[in-house]
Parts: C-alpha cells; structure tokens; sequence
C-alpha cells in the first residue's frame, strides 16, 4: 500500500516538475534534435554541449530516453532529412525505423541511406552527466543511489537544482539523508549567493568526513601574486619577502607579472658566455676568468653593453624590484564571508579529525602493543624464571607461523584450520623449547652470556633449516572470511578485525598466564623458583622440571603469537627476526619476571612506535630508530624496568 | 680519639620490610669493634650502606675528619677515601695469581690512564712480599689463588685489605669456616690492624668475639639494641631474651 | 719479578713471526710481486680477514677480558669504514667530474663542480645537495681522523649512559643489539646522508693512485692490514698483560669487588669499550677499501654477533684464540658459501652446502659452547703447556654472568 502510495507520489512530482520545465522552455525534443541535428551528427565533444544541455533542459520526460539511447550507440539519422530513429536490423540488411520518442514504427531504410550516430567515450560521459538529473528521481533507489554517487564523484554546477528538485519527493530516508547532504556539499561550491553558501558550510561544523574537507579545502586555494599597488582581492596573507618568501620566488612573481625584466640565470649566463667565445676571449674576458660567478658577471655585462644579451639585473635591482611592490596569498574564492566560514569550519573540523585521529592512533597502538605482548611474553617468562635470553624465541615464532602455513595445506576451511593451528602450533614450539632446554640451556646455567650465544647458534640454524625447507619467497597465511575487513567507526577510526582478535587473543593469554602464575600449584613453583632456586629445590620443588616446563610454556606462547603475527604478515623464515629486538626491548622496559613488567613494556613500546610514526609518517625506519633511541635513554632512569624487583633480590 | 665514622639516623626498607630502622653508631680512628646480632638484624646492610652499596632513605653517615659526606659518593670513591671491606664469602680473583692479587690492591693511583702506563717498582714488589709474609702466603705468591685452601683465601683477602692501607676495616665473618689454629691467626691480624685504624667485625660466634675482647654493638631488628663490652651485653636482659637466650 | 714483556708473553713473538711469515708467503705467491698462484682477489680476501682478525682482537679485549658481550662492535667497524668510504667516493667523483668538465667551453666554478659531484654521487637516492656530513669529505686528514673521532664519540657516549646506570650483563648485551639496529635502520633511510640501502660504493678505487693496477693494490692493502693487526695485537697483548689486564679481568670475574678496592669499574669499562670501537674502526677502515663497498646490512646486528661467534670458536680471554677463530670461521664460511665444497649424496637428500653451511656453523657454534668453552686456542694452550689450574668443581670463578668458567680458566 505504501509502496503504490510513494510511487504515485513519485509520479506526481515527476509530473508537477516536467510541467515547469514544459511551461518554462516549451520545445519538444524532435525540434531540439532537428535544431542541432548538424553537432549530433558531427560528434565532436568540443560542440556538443549545446544539444545535450537543450535535451536535458527540455523539460521533457522522454529525454531521458532519448539521452540513453544516444549514449547506448541506438541513434540512427536519416541521411535524407536529418531525422532521428531507433533501428532495428531486418534479414535483409536493411533496417526499420522506430520513432525516437513514441516507439512507433515509421518506415524502413537502407543501410546506405542511414548513419549510426557513434558519441565517443567523452560525450557519452557528458551525457550521462546530463542523465543524473533523471536518474535522481528513478523509481529504483540503486539508480538514484548511483546517481547520487556520480554527482559527487563529478560535480558541476547544473545538478544542484536537479538535485534540490528531487529532495521532497524521496521516500527512503537514507536516500533522502544522502541527498540533502550533498544538496548541501553542492551549495557550498554552487549556491546561488553568499549567505546560502555560508550557512552550508557551518552546517558541517560538526562533520568528520572526507568529503567535507575535500569540499573546503579548494574554496581556501591560494595564488601568490605580487601586485604595485595594494590588493582588493580576498587576502589570506601579505608576504614580507625574505621571511613568508625566499627574496628568488619573490622575484620570479614580480616577473612573471611583467612588473621586473627576467634576470638571466647562473645557466643562461654560462649558455651565453659560450656562445659568445671569441679568439678565446668573451666579452674581452680571457676565458680563464670565468670559474668564478664574479667573472662571469663582469664579462657577461660586457657583452650587454654591447647589446649582444639582454641585460643583467644585479641584486640591488632585485632588492629595489621587491621593495617597490607587495606579495600577497589570494584567495581564488572571491568572497571573504565564504572563506572565512570555511576556515573556520575546516578548523573545527580539523579538531575534531585531530581527536579521532589520536583516537585511532590509540587504537593501532594497543593493537601493536597485543603483538608485541604476545611476542614478547614468552621471552619475558624464560628470562624471569630462569635468567636466560632465548636469542632462538623469534625462530619459535617463526615455527608457529609455519605450522599454521602447513595445517593450511591439509585443512582448506580457513576456521576450522586457524583452530587446529593454534594448539598445533603450541604443541610444536612446546616440544622444541623442551628439547632446547634438555639439550643445551640445562648444561649453561648461571652462564646468561654462554646461553645467549648458544641460542643464538640455534636460531641461525633454524632460520637456515626453514629457508631450505620452505624456500625464501613468502608463504601465505589467509585468515578465515570473517577476519576479513574492519571495524569502522568513522571516517578516521578503523580498525582490522583481525587486530581485534590478536587484541582479545592477548588479553586470554594475560588472563590465562596471571591464573596459572597466581592460583595453580605448578605457577607457586615458578614464582618460588623465580624468587629463590636455591630455597625452593630445598622445599622439595625441582627446578629442573619447573624450568623445563617454563621454557617450554614460553615456547609454546611464541607459537600461538607466530600464528596470530602470520595471519597478517607473510610468513618467512625471517618472520622472527623481525620481532625479536622489539621483544627484547618489551622485556627490558618492562622488567623482569613479571607479567605485568611485560603488558606495561609492550604497552609503551606499542604506543611509542605508533606515535612516532605518526609524527613522521614518511619514514617508519627513523621511526624505530628514535625509538630504540628513546628506550636507551628510558633504561638511564629506570635500569631495572618499568616494574622492577626491589631489594636485595634483584641482587647486583 | 677523634671520631672516624659518624652514621646517624640512617633507615632503609626494601618492600616495605625496614632493614635498617634509625641505625646510629660511631667509631673512632684507631678502634677494635665487634658487631652482632641474630640473622636479619641488618649487620650486612649496614655494611652495605657504609660502603656505599645500598643507599639509605635517610639519615647521614659522615666520615673523618674533613667530614665527607659518604652518601654522595660512589663505592670506589668510598673505598678510596680508606674503607675498606671484607666479604662473608672469601672473594679473590681466583683466575690471578696471589702476587696480582695483592698488587692490585696496593694503594696506588686508581684511574685507569694511571694503571695502564702503570710499571712495577721494585719498591711496591717488596710491599706485596711483606704482605704475604704477614698473612702466611709468601710460599703461594705465583699459585694461582683460585688453588688455594679456604682459609688461604681468607687470609689472603685480609691481605688485600690490609694492602689498601685502609682507614676503616669492615671485615663480614672472618672466621667463618676457620680451623682453630687459622682463627687464632686471624684475631691476631685483627688485633694488630686495630692499633692503627678502626675495624669493624660482623660475627656469629661469640667465642670468637669475646677473643677479639673489645667493645661490642649489639643490632636488631635495624636498630642498635646494646653497646658495650661482651660481658656488659652479655648480661643485658634485652639482649639475652632477642639473641642469647634462644 | 721484572721480566720483559715478550720474555712474559712468549706468544706475540710466536704470532709476530708466524704473521711475517704469513705475509711474506703471500707476497711471494702473489700476481704482483711473485708467482701468481693467489689471485688478487683471493689476496683482498686474505687482506679483509686480516681485517676481521683485528675486530676479533678488539671483541676479545671487550669480551673475554673485560667481560662486557658487547654486541655492537661491528657498527664501530661499519662507521670506521663509512668515514674512510666518503673521502674515497667523494674524491674519486670530484676527479671524474673536474675531467669531464673540463672539456665545457666555459670553466666551471667551485660550485657548479660541487653541484655535480653531489648530484653524481647522491643522485641515486634523489638528492644533490651535500648533507652536513659529508662537509669535510674532501679532506682525507680530517676523514681519517674521523676513522678514529666518530665512533670512538659514539662508544664513549653509549658506554657512558649504559656503564653509569649499572647496566650489566645479558640487559647491556641487548642494549648495545639495539644500538647496532638503531645505527643500521638509520642508515637504511635515504635521507641518512649516507646514501640509505645503496651504501658506499666503488671504494677499491684508490683517488690518484688509477696507474697502479688493482693486482698490487691488493698487495699494498694487504701489508696495511698485517701491520695494523700487529700493532692491535701488541697493544692488546700490552694492555692486558700489566696490572691493567688484572683489574680488567677482575672486572670481568667480580665487578664489586674490584669496585670495593676502590676502582670505578664504570671507568675502567668505559675506557676498554671506547678503545675496542677504536681498533675496530680503523680494521673497518682497511677492511671496505678491500671491499669496494659498504651498506648498511654491514651493520646490522647479526654481524656483531657472528664476531662474538668467532672469538668464542677461536677461545676468547686469549688474543691469539680471538685471531684463530676470526681468520677460521670467516675462510670456512667463504668457502662453504662459495659453492667449493662439494655436495654430500644422501640418496634421498643432497646436501648442497651453500644451503645447510648456516645449520652447520649454528649447531657445531652450540657444540662449541657445550662441550669446549675455551675454543680453538683452549686445545693450543693443552698441547703448549701444562700448569696448574684452579680446581673447583666446575663452578665459575666469579659471582659475575660473565665471569670466567674454570674450564676456560684452563692456560
């Protein structure tokens, strides 16, 4: 009921509207074809504008139709009398006639006496230009809506009463939203007088959106000119040169506004002296003086005093050049009421962008903080417990991603294989820390340094083994549908949904490690061994399995973090390298044997990259060597971490 | 006597847990103390703090006579200024010889540039062998002192104090491991440094410390809880119900 | 108790006789100056280990005496090179310009030959203009001073902030990684002044010496790295031999109670770490005109610790253990990763070394540290001499990460 309702709504205004135009411009569209039957036929895109433009305003409905048949290629003429037809192809190659409004058959022709009219791609787009306006009040809203999309991909000045034309008569709201929205974009650079587009513009005070500022920002343009006498122009700035401007652009203005002669440049004057050689000389200057800018200057004067170059401009001329006159920053938008809205909209906007971009910024730090917590957790477990710097933690990463790489091989169901994967991976990294720790660190302790070194050995051959098994080139690792994509909250805040999911990942493993350190038997037994080896083997603990299952705890940990660093890095076998000194750098601001240590750590590491990135945002190479920079000079005011054992059990 | 050492009301806490609790204690320049008290009393800390290691929460600890003040300085500084301490386990270089051992801790010039362009005069070799002779080691001067028995490395860190010409000796359980006739031994070397610097003596053993016969501080619990001779603390009821009278 | 020094260390007469003989072998067998047999490129090879063997003295003092694992010693060597590299690449390039400039009917001035010096050397990464570095790179006095100035200024600075907060042990291993990471990801940009990921190149081309033929330039290259390996080495034997050696190692065994004897041990670090960037400068700034080029992948932090590798395969707290282990492991991983070593058939698997050559190196490394702690030069040192050693159980000699273990304690 409804839906016939606004349909016959529909039809209303379309007709209400179609009979304005017919009262205002009453031509019918076969005459507006016979008038420019000669620029459709001749196709040029430099001519065509007068017959689209009369078609479009006609005020006719059937334009619409004639527009789309001439931009599908359907429009045929009769060589004879210049009429226009729609074909159809007939067995015997000849064609019948149909006409362009009525449909009605009107006769047959031979191919020779009938020219296809062909518009090259330009027109077609100056007529689907021309289409919007009709397309804005189709009965289907994915073609008002495509409509809506090709004004404000291309705006001109023509589609806003179009477009305020099709506001009132919409039913879906949205569209309607859509609409007036642009309806105002429009205004700001089309209304019709200052204080209409002065009042579109504040009404976006409160807006985010790209468009906006993409809509602003040009009504702010500048040209620098240099003028004699004081601008009446709309004037953003006045220039001192020297200091808003170099004193050589301030010149270069000055000439190119034909108020100073061109200076010739250090290269015309080099150009010239070479031309000018004679006998070895130039200007009477033996050629030999001419190393210097001095000498070049001197002989070059020589030669335009006699008239052979144009003249020198010496600096003291430039000096008075630019004292005579003034440079200013023009706005290109004559109105000083419409710019100063739009600077102070964009201001206000720009706060606003400003805030969501920390907002967003806050974001991509905790998401980068959760990688490195997770990468770095391990690590900090193995070196609280039991003193050891695994140099091999990042190879453990590397080998969770892989496992996750081959489960993806056996399991196509991207969920069901990142399930698998997850355990699997920790399972493997488990067995390995395992044997690591039975193989090698069990034999070096109390020896960091010697540790150190050995697993270093380690990784460079399980990075190597990798290499040769998996080869150099990176392997996917593809996340299930459902990662894919982001969450997004504006124009400025986003965020993957797969950060989301390491974010919650990492807060499990938080919670799942501070309930297996404070409330399990074996987490009692590590915290004693942690705090006193010594004490806790004489109360019948055995550090030996304690350490082994630490090590193998944090091993595991540094799988689960490679699965979750593979899903959106490429898995190579330099994956974790690429992490290893930023896990590092986590334990060491962080502190020692603490969970929280690590979360802190992870956190300002995290942040801190991401804020540096932001403020130097070409270069994210000087971005981590600030950073590093900065955790040098951070360890000079806390050595120990950011929570650090106190006492005498930090020993020395 | 003029005073030598000057700590006053100097605490610490680690954790919350006071190690040290408004400790003040003087000694003077040529002094014999002993100081004992039960396990935690805070004697290793003190120790700490004197030599720089821990640094206090408050209080002051002046030093001779130009009173300096030990707070500000670092620990090779302090021991520089002529403190000088022994640790509860004997700590050498075991990887050097006895003779380098000693030589290194001869009272010399201490920066680095001094110690590079440093040549061995035949008058510091005749130091380093009186040394040894004084502590029983001449025969071990070119052993590598990690060969040595428990008590020769004792003796032998004692010697490397005594090298230091140190001012104040703060020596940690001497006799800790000692046979009796290497504990007889070393009250003798204690006694005889004693006449011409202040030596402090951290022990357990109270036979060992009525030998040494001087007068005794008596810590607990960070604080000073008796001073006086053994016989007098001995017999002060506090000190019997925290210490003795287990 | 006065003997001389070489009548106290027996082994730097051994190693100054055995590198004479070494060198003049080379010399006699070599395309300049003898038979031929080892080709110039081999020669730069031998030339550069030599190089390498001098850093692994400096890695040695650091390290085995002083026990700081410093894991940064190879941006020293890297900076050592990058400021002997610009003198080389900037005069080599102004010679090049002024020549083709020459030929302009117009003689060009100072600045324009400038202009096209910068823009033919920093064209590459999009510039032309000088960065303030490079003001003195025309000058190879004040480059060669800066060979030693740069990275020493950087030691000393690092050493100072890292030493004077008490960083010690695997937190200041990780904190000198990072220094190196720092120096190399800042030397990968573009806009470094240095060139970014292109580096230095062509440095074997000596400015003013484009008669002598490369052949003998090797040579001379050569003879320049068997001297300063010499002279490091006499200095390192000097240095550690004295009473400086003593509280160097009792640094290393027991940094409290050497601090309780009244040396600053920040100092005494502090001094063994800026003096080792200094040899291992001056070895990088012979070592990259062998090359012919530098970037910054030289730097990066895996270098520093394949150097530690090294010495620690070679023995470390020895000199000559350092040299063994630099010249052996470096000429083996050539070997290996030149493809000269023939292929094992497993029937199922062919081992192709120049795959599984880092496997090898990684786990016969961990053996090392297993099983022989005191490398290559522990086994010398048991054929050589036989003297007693402290026998306490395994257990190290000092409370210290770094202290000595007894087994290394074996000489």
């Amino acid at each position: 009921m409804t839906n016939r309702l606004t349909t016959l709504c529909m039809a209303i205004a379309m007709l209400l509207t179609g009979l304005c135009a017919a009262i205002a411009q009453d031509r019918d569209i076969p005459s507006i074809l016979q008038e420019h039957a000669a620029i459709i036929a001749k196709g040029s895109r430099k001519t065509i504008e007068p017959a689209i433009v009369d078609l479009r305003d006609s005020g006719q409905v059937d334009a619409q139709m004639v527009l789309e048949a001439w931009q599908a290629k359907e429009l045929w003429q009769r060589k004879a009398d210049g009429q226009f037809f729609t074909t159809t192809k007939n067995e015997d190659n000849s064609y019948t006639l149909f006409d362009v409004i009525t449909g009605s058959e009107v006769g047959t022709a031979d191919k020779k006496e009938l020219k296809q009219i062909k518009p090259n791609s330009g027109i077609r787009g100056m007529i689907g230009a021309a289409l919007v306006q009709f397309q804005l009040m189709d009965a289907d809203p994915a073609k008002r809506l495509d409509a809506l999309t090709a004004i404000d991909r291309d705006p001109n000045p023509t589609h806003l009463p179009a477009l305020r034309a099709a506001i009132d008569a919409e039913p879906d709201a949205d569209i309607k939203e859509t609409k007036i929205r642009l309806e105002r974009l429009l205004t700001i650079a089309y209304g019709a007088d200052e204080a209409e587009r002065v009042a579109a513009i504040e009404s976006f005070s409160d807006a985010l959106s790209v468009d906006v500022r993409a809509k602003l920002n040009p009504i702010l343009a500048t040209t620098r000119v240099a003028t004699a006498t004081k601008s009446t122009a709309n004037i953003a700035a006045q220039l001192t040169p020297g200091t808003d401007l170099s004193k050589e652009d301030a010149y270069a203005l000055l000439v190119a506004a034909d108020l100073a002669p061109a200076a010739p440049t250090q290269d015309e004057i080099r150009l010239a002296l070479g031309d000018n050689i004679i006998d070895g000389r130039v200007g009477g200057q033996p050629i030999a003086t001419l190393n210097t800018i001095e000498g070049r200057e001197f002989a070059y004067e020589a030669l335009a005093d006699d008239g052979l170059v144009p003249p020198l401009v010496t600096a003291d001329e430039m000096q008075w050049a630019i004292e005579d006159h003034l440079f200013y920053d023009v706005y290109d938008e004559p109105s000083k009421a419409v710019t100063d809205a739009a600077e102070t909209t964009l201001q206000s906007i720009n706060t606003r962008v400003g805030f969501n971009q920390a907002l967003d910024l806050g974001l991509d730090g905790l998401s980068l903080a959760s990688i490195y917590f997770l990468a770095a957790i391990g690590l900090a477990i193995t070196f609280g417990v039991m003193g050891v710097i695994n140099m091999a933690h990042g190879e453990f990463i590397m080998m969770g991603a892989y496992t996750g790489y081959v489960v993806q091989q056996f399991i196509t169901d991207y969920t069901l294989s990142i399930i698998v994967a997850l355990p699997l991976a920790f399972g493997v990294t488990f067995a390995a820390g395992v044997a690591m720790e039975r193989l090698v660190i069990r034999h070096l302790y109390h020896r960091p340094l010697e540790t150190l070194l050995a697993t270093f050995g380690i990784s460079v051959a399980l990075q190597q083994i990798a290499k040769n098994i998996f080869g150099t080139q990176a392997r996917p690792l593809t996340s299930p549908a459902w990662l894919d994509g982001a969450w997004v909250l504006n124009d400025v805040v986003s965020i993957s949904y797969i950060r989301i999911a390491i974010f919650v990942l990492a807060l499990i493993f938080l919670t799942l490690l501070l309930f297996i350190l404070n409330k399990t038997r074996l987490g009692l037994e590590v915290r004693a061994v942690t705090q006193n080896p010594r004490m806790a083997a004489s109360m019948g603990i055995n550090p030996d399995k304690i350490n082994m299952l630490t090590f193998g705890l944090g091993s595991g940990i540094a799988g689960i973090a490679g699965v979750a660093i593979g899903l959106f890095a490429k898995v190579t076998s330099e994956l974790g390298s690429d992490y290893i000194v930023q896990s590092f750098m986590t334990v060491v601001v962080g502190g020692v044997g603490n969970i929280w240590g690590t979360l802190a750590g992870a956190t300002m590491i995290g942040g801190l990259q991401k804020g540096i990135e932001f403020l130097n945002p070409s270069n994210t190479l000087a971005a981590q060597t600030y950073m590093i920079i900065f955790i040098i000079i951070f360890i000079q005011f806390r050595p120990r971490g950011i929570i650090a054992l106190k006492g005498r059990a930090a020993g020395d | 006597m003029s005073t030598l050492l000057e700590v006053s009301g100097v605490s610490v806490s680690f954790d919350g847990f006071k190690a040290i609790n408004n400790l003040s204690f003087q000694i003077g320049s040529a002094e014999l103390r002993a100081v004992i008290g039960p396990n935690g009393a805070g004697k290793t800390t003190f120790m700490d703090i004197v030599t720089g290691k821990t640094r206090p929460d408050e209080g002051r600890v002046i030093w001779g006579e130009k009173s300096m003040n030990l707070l500000k300085m670092s620990e090779a500084k302090i021991a520089q200024a002529g403190v000088g301490r022994k640790f509860q386990r004997p700590t050498v270089f075991e990887d050097q010889s006895v003779f380098d051992n000693l030589l290194m801790a001869l009272k010399k010039d201490r920066g680095p540039v001094e110690v590079l362009f440093y040549k061995r005069s035949g008058e510091d070799i005749t130091r380093v062998e009186e040394m040894a002779s004084q502590i029983g080691l001449q025969e071990q001067l070119h052993r590598t002192s990690g060969e040595l028995s428990h008590g020769q490395k004792q003796w032998l860190e004692i010697g490397m104090l005594l090298a230091q010409e140190p001012r104040l000796l703060l020596v940690d359980e001497p006799a800790a491991g000692m046979t009796l006739a290497e504990r007889e031994h070393t009250t003798d070397l204690l006694r005889e440094a004693a006449k011409t610097r202040a030596v402090v003596v951290v022990e357990h053993d109270m036979e060992f410390v009525r030998r040494l016969n001087c007068k005794v501080t008596v810590l607990h619990e960070g604080s000073v809880l008796a001073e006086g001779s053994i016989d007098h603390v001995t017999k002060d009821p506090q000190v019997i119900e925290v210490y003795l009278g287990r | 108790m006065n003997r001389s020094f070489f009548a106290k260390n027996p082994s730097v007469l051994i190693f100054i006789g055995c590198l004479a003989l070494f060198t003049l072998g080379v010399t006699l067998l070599s395309e300049a100056f003898g038979t031929g047999v080892i080709s110039t490129s081999f020669v730069k090879t031998l030339g550069k280990t030599l190089c390498l063997c001098l850093i692994a003295i400096a890695m040695d003092l650091v390290w085995g005496y002083c026990g700081i694992l410093s894991l940064g010693h190879f941006a020293f060597f890297g900076l050592g090179g990058y400021m002997i590299g610009m003198w080389l690449m900037y005069a080599r390039t102004a010679q090049i310009v002024t020549t083709s400039m020459a030929e302009a009917d117009i003689p060009p001035t100072a600045q324009e030959v400038t202009d096209a010096i910068g823009n033919q050397i920093f064209g590459v990464v999009g510039g032309s203009d000088f960065p303030l570095i490079w003001s003195f790179a025309d000058s190879l006095t004040i480059q060669l001073a800066f060979v030693v100035l740069v990275p020493g200024a950087l030691a000393l600075v690092f050493g100072w902030l890292a030493f004077r907060s008490r960083v010690t042990g695997v937190y200041l291993s990780i904190l000198t990684q990072a220094m190196t990471l720092a120096l190399s990801l800042y030397l990968f940009q573009n806009d470094s002044g240095l060139r970014g990921n292109n580096g230095l190149s062509g440095l074997q081309n000596i400015p003013g010496a484009e008669d002598i033929p490369q052949s003998v330039i090797s040579l001379y290259f050569f003879w320049a790295s068997a001297l300063a390996l010499m002279l490091g080495y006499l200095l390192a034997a000097w240095v550690v031999s004295g009473k400086f050696g003593s509280v160097i190692r009792g640094i290393r065994d027991d940094e409290a109670r050497v601090r309780f004897l009244g040396y600053s041990v920040e100092g005494y670090k502090l001094f063994v770490f800026t003096l080792t960037a200094v040899i291992a400068a001056i070895a990088g700034a012979l070592y990259y005109p062998q090359a012919g080029i530098i970037n910054p992948a030289e730097i990066a932090p895996i270098a520093s610790i394949y150097l530690a590798v090294w010495v620690a395969i070679g023995g470390r707290g020895r000199i000559y253990g350092a040299v063994i282990g630099a010249a052996v492991v470096s000429l083996l991983s050539s070997w290996f990763t030149g493809g000269q070593v023939p292929s094992i058939n497993l029937g199922f698997y062919t081992i192709n070394w120049v795959d599984w050559w880092l496997v090898l190196l990684g786990f016969s490394f961990v053996l090392v540290t297993l099983f022989a702690p005191q490398g290559i030069g522990g086994l010398f040192d048991q054929l050589v001499r036989n003297r007693a050693t402290p026998q306490r159980g395994g257990a190290p000699l000092g409370p210290d990460a770094s202290a000595l273990q007894e087994k290394e304690a074996d000489k």
